[in-house]
């Protein structure tokens, strides 16, 4: 088969489904809301999301609830686009669930961690089970670092967790570090049966982001973590696209965050840090996001036909759901929305 | 045929004795039990203040309900660890119940048994983990084996430590690029697939920094022994030695096992049995009234049961039992006999599809045989296949005998036989009406009189659900209802009439009396004005049922409402016609489409096909036809089904080779002897 005849369908459903995103407008005004109820009733005013939120009451909904009704549906929809795709296509559009089920086991870990109750939970774990498959029922009666290790058993994370149990190392952080580097590895170590096209963008694409992680972990392991160089190296992630080990190596080794800064002047990622916004974290999330938003619409503008428009439908529907839920989170502080501007991903 | 008379046996004895005589009970199957209290308490309760009850008579006022409730898990353990290391397969069998044995007496001889039993099963337990730990350390002590040193040296240096681990490749990667960082002699001993075999030595004062690097690359420590001198091929040695002798050991105690099974085989198979009747006994208890040194119970026994059970009671407990054996009376005791249909084989299969509907109550006819005989004529008629017929009696009799499915392989047998029946009538053997001769008629040919015949048939069904509704109403004792119900005589005649009226007056285009006119409405309006019928005609029933307005409004539309569903109810049965029909109709239509094949081959293939969707499809649909035929134009007239099923004590698959359901046993390896 060719590219056309796998593309030109997957890709028109996609564009139909991405002009249900929040345009810039809405963006606007909803910074304009004064509460959760009056920002809600304004998404159900929208034709796309009144068909995910009909049910929603604005007046009592919580911000977890609206939280999980958009997951769920991004879960609908990657198994909608499932379905267009055969073969080891099939296997890696799965495998996109993996990043997310990590964020949610990593979730579920701290609360672990914390001893908190089932009804605590601040963040909804929607895609609990989606990638490894396993039980979430299941996976919600851990009571301890050990029993979520065990009751991993089976998926492909177990491997990559089995050896913290020695009874040192079966602490979040340890399982936190272990799923990540399973994730990477996982995601590098396949070999999947795809055109060569895809595969080199996808490689693009993942390199791109693995920098960037990359960067921000070593900072943030120098900041709040500090580990031991040696430490910090190992817990990169093994590839990229313009970061080389030396530079990896030079930044661990790398006395302390102000000469870090210096060296990533030096680097193609060097408008990540702003040295006045150096002690805010979430602006260099953001503005990591920021820049993958747009690296990603460029990827896809570039090369069209490709495995890209599905990875950038997905990772932009992500980010909306990150916006619009910053968006409740900061209405339901009273903030003003030149302050919520700040926070969001996209420009507004 | 019937539902079954039943009396209402009472028991009354001593408490001590309570236990035996449930399990008698239990045994026996027999009786209903219901609750003593509310049996002390109903009107019809008398106890004869005989001398022989005094003592009864002074304790009925105090009863209390048994609530004790006696906790069986510790002999559930025993019996668990019984069967499992013995490998007893749990058996409920009759013969080990029927002894006279008291149940804790026989529970307490294994107390003993059991102690020594569980440390010994702890011993092989132990004894099985420590090799697995030395077979560890063999696999470790393998990678050492090509250093001829003593491992004691290095296992317990004083300023330096040696650990053996496994990384995974990308992880030892990462550690030779960085090695110049790294506070180590490392050692790469072997590569094992996607792992990587490590020994390193550190000074002490640098194993924390060490321990944190290898963590961040998710090292597994092979663990190694402490207390060992030599090299490491002597210790691998050392250890299999050892090895062969905690197996030996292990073996010994198999055997010492083995002998206790020889010895207490025969009495412990019983255990299970025992334990499982003395739950269902505990369970019954709740139901049972409680005195001082008295116990009372009572249940519905049904009459052909009831003078054996009473014998077997007086043999074995002689005169310590009060036996009470009262006639059932549903008005004034309040409490609802249970209800058994007795049916003759042939029509027992139907009962299924009857308890589907409901119970007959107590009083109430038993509608099995009318609606067996109703139903395999329905079922016949619009599916009589001679060839067809033969294949669902067939799989209803493997059904049945083989897989032990007696309710629906002995209803598919009777309705294949039926289909045999008529298939001969018809003329039709697997679809085709080529094969053999009709006896009767062909429907496909006679399409007209065909359908007008099924709803003559219809009609007699309809009437003959009157007639039943009507012996019903007389059974209870309802006169009035028997007479001016809709379903009753009235609406009987009134159903005739209306058809009399529309076949003369519609389809024949005669004349008609007025008087018959004048009747038809004036059995309408008695219908209507059925309650002030009744208390005007049978005066000694109170008229507490003054209608008002509204009522006879709603009336009138109900009476509306009949009328529409009469009609529809009688022309619902041409369905039957229209299925006799369509049976051939879609022979017809694989015919067709099997002649269109132009090899001999293609043409049977289609012709089978069609038979197996005939067989299937239709078949199914022509199950729920009839069946809806019978709930909704028939059932609804007459019968009511409020009743309550008779469920007996008593234990389930006795005999049985197995039980997986209540013992969910799993062997371990180890106890597999």
């Amino acid at each position: 088969m060719d590219k056309v005849t796998i593309y030109s369908t997957i890709n028109t459903k996609i564009r139909i489904k991405k002009r249900g995103f929040l345009k810039r407008g809405d963006y606007l005004n909803l910074l304009k809301m004064k509460s959760v109820a009056e920002a809600i009733r304004y998404l159900k005013g929208n034709v796309y999301y009144e068909k995910i939120l009909g049910e929603v009451n604005p007046e009592t909904v919580s911000r977890r609830d609206i939280e999980d009704i958009l997951k769920r549906n991004m879960i609908k929809d990657i198994d909608t686009l499932c379905n267009y795709f055969h073969n080891d296509y099939k296997t890696f559009i799965h495998s996109l669930y993996m990043k997310y089920e990590i964020e949610d086991l990593k979730y579920l870990a701290r609360r672990i961690f914390n001893g908190k109750e089932y009804r605590e939970v601040e963040q909804p774990l929607s895609f609990l089970g989606k990638y490894s498959k396993i039980d979430p029922a299941k996976l919600w009666g851990a009571n301890t670092i050990r029993d979520l290790i065990y009751l991993l058993k089976g998926s492909e994370f177990y491997e990559f967790l089995i050896p913290l149990i020695d009874g040192r190392r079966e602490n979040l952080f340890r399982l936190e570090m272990a799923l990540d580097t399973g994730y990477f590895n996982i995601i590098q170590s396949r070999r999947l049966k795809i055109f060569p096209r895809d595969k080199k963008l996808l490689k693009k694409w993942e390199g791109l982001v693995a920098d960037l992680y990359n960067i921000q972990w070593i900072y943030r392991g120098k900041k709040f973590y500090h580990l031991l160089p040696e430490e910090l190296l190992n817990y990169t992630i093994n590839f990229g696209d313009k970061l080389i080990y030396k530079d990896k190596q030079k930044m661990c080794y790398a006395r302390d965050t102000e000469e870090l800064y210096r060296m990533t002047l030096d680097l193609p990622y060097g408008f990540l840090f702003k040295e006045e916004e150096i002690s805010t974290d979430i602006f260099m999330e953001r503005r990591i996001n920021r820049f993958l938003y747009y690296r990603l619409r460029d990827l896809s503008r570039r090369s069209p036909l490709s495995i890209i428009q599905t990875v950038e439908y997905i990772w932009l529907y992500e980010l909306e759901i990150k916006d619009i839920i910053a968006i409740i989170e900061s209405l339901r502080y009273g903030w003003s929305g030149e302050e919520i501007r700040k926070y969001l991903v996209k420009k507004i | 045929m019937s539902v079954e008379k039943m009396k209402i046996m009472g028991i009354i004895g001593k408490k001590d004795f309570l236990d035996r005589v449930l399990r008698l009970i239990i045994l026996s199957g027999n009786m209903h039990i219901i609750n003593a209290l509310s049996r002390v308490n109903s009107d019809d309760f008398f106890l004869p203040p005989t001398e022989k009850n005094m003592e009864a008579l002074e304790e009925e006022p105090y009863l209390k309900l048994y609530s004790q409730k006696r906790d069986f898990s510790e002999d559930e353990k025993i019996v668990k660890l019984f069967y499992q290391v013995f490998n007893l397969e749990p058996q409920l069998r009759k013969d080990f119940l029927t002894e006279n044995y008291d149940y804790n007496d026989f529970m307490r001889q294994f107390f003993n048994i059991y102690r020594d039993l569980s440390s010994t099963v702890n011993e092989i337990e132990e004894k099985l983990q420590e090799i697995e730990q030395k077979r560890e350390y063999i696999k470790n002590l393998k990678y050492l084996s090509k250093f001829n040193l003593d491992i004691h040296y290095f296992i317990n240096m004083k300023y330096l430590v040696f650990k053996i681990m496994r990384i995974t490749r990308e992880n030892y990667d990462k550690l030779k690029r960085n090695y110049q960082n790294i506070p180590a002699i490392i050692l790469k001993v072997v590569v094992e697939g996607k792992n990587v075999i490590l020994i390193s030595i550190t000074p002490e004062t640098l194993e924390e920094t060490l321990e944190k690097i290898f963590s961040s690359l998710n090292y597994t420590l092979l663990p190694l022994p402490k207390e060992v001198q030599g090299t490491a091929q002597e210790v691998i040695e050392q250890y299999s030695r050892s090895i062969e002798e905690e197996q030996r050991r292990i073996e010994f105690l198999k055997r010492s096992i083995e002998e206790y099974k020889i010895k207490y085989k025969d009495e412990l198979k019983k255990m299970f049995s025992r334990l499982e009747i003395e739950k269902v006994i505990e369970g019954l208890k709740s139901e049972i009234g409680i005195g001082n040194k008295l116990f009372f119970m009572f249940g519905f026994v049904p009459l052909s049961n009831i003078y054996n059970l009473k014998d077997e009671l007086e043999k074995q407990f002689k005169d310590e039992l009060l036996i009470l054996i009262d006639d059932v009376n549903t008005t004034s005791s309040g409490i609802t006999p249970p209800t058994k249909l007795k049916n003759l084989g042939i029509f027992k299969p139907f009962e299924s599809l009857i308890k589907m509907y409901g119970i007959p109550a107590y009083r109430e006819k038993d509608p099995t045989l009318f609606f067996g005989l109703t139903y395999m004529i329905l079922f016949g008629l619009m599916f009589g296949d001679v060839g067809q017929g033969i294949v669902l009696l067939l799989g209803g009799i493997i059904l049945e005998f083989v897989y032990k499915k007696r309710d629906f392989g002995g209803l598919l047998s009777r309705l294949g036989f039926s289909s045999i029946i008529f298939g001969f009538l018809f003329g039709s053997f697997f679809g085709s009406e080529k094969i053999i001769p009709a006896l009767i008629m062909r429907p496909m040919e006679n399409i007209n009189n065909w359908l007008i015949l099924t709803v003559i048939f219809g009609i007699l069904l309809i009437s003959s659900s009157y007639i039943f509704n009507i012996i019903n109403a007389k059974n209870e004792k309802a006169l009035g209802e028997a007479l001016f119900d809709k379903n009753g005589f009235i609406g009987l005649i009134f159903y005739l009439l209306l058809l009399y009226i529309i076949f003369q007056g519609i389809i024949r285009k005669g004349s008609l009396s007025p008087i018959l006119i004048i009747i038809w409405l004036a059995l309408l309006l008695a219908m209507l004005f059925k309650e002030l019928l009744i208390t005007k005609l049978f005066r000694f029933k109170k008229s507490s049922q003054k209608l008002s307005i509204n009522e006879y409004i709603e009336k009138g539309f109900g009476i509306i409402e009949m009328l529409l569903s009469i009609l529809s109810n009688t022309i619902s049965f041409i369905r039957v016609g229209a299925f006799t029909l369509n049976h051939v109709g879609l022979y017809i239509a694989f015919l067709t489409l099997s002649r269109m094949m132009n090899t001999l081959w293609g043409n049977w293939a289609i012709l089978i096909l069609g038979n197996i969707v005939i067989l299937t499809l239709e078949a199914l649909i022509v199950f729920i036809q009839a069946l809806r035929l019978e709930y909704y134009e028939l059932f609804t007239k007459f019968y009511r089904g409020n009743g309550l099923e008779y469920v007996p004590v008593r234990i389930n698959n006795m005999f049985q080779k197995e039980d997986k359901k209540t013992l969910e046993y799993k062997r371990e390896r180890l106890f597999v002897i």
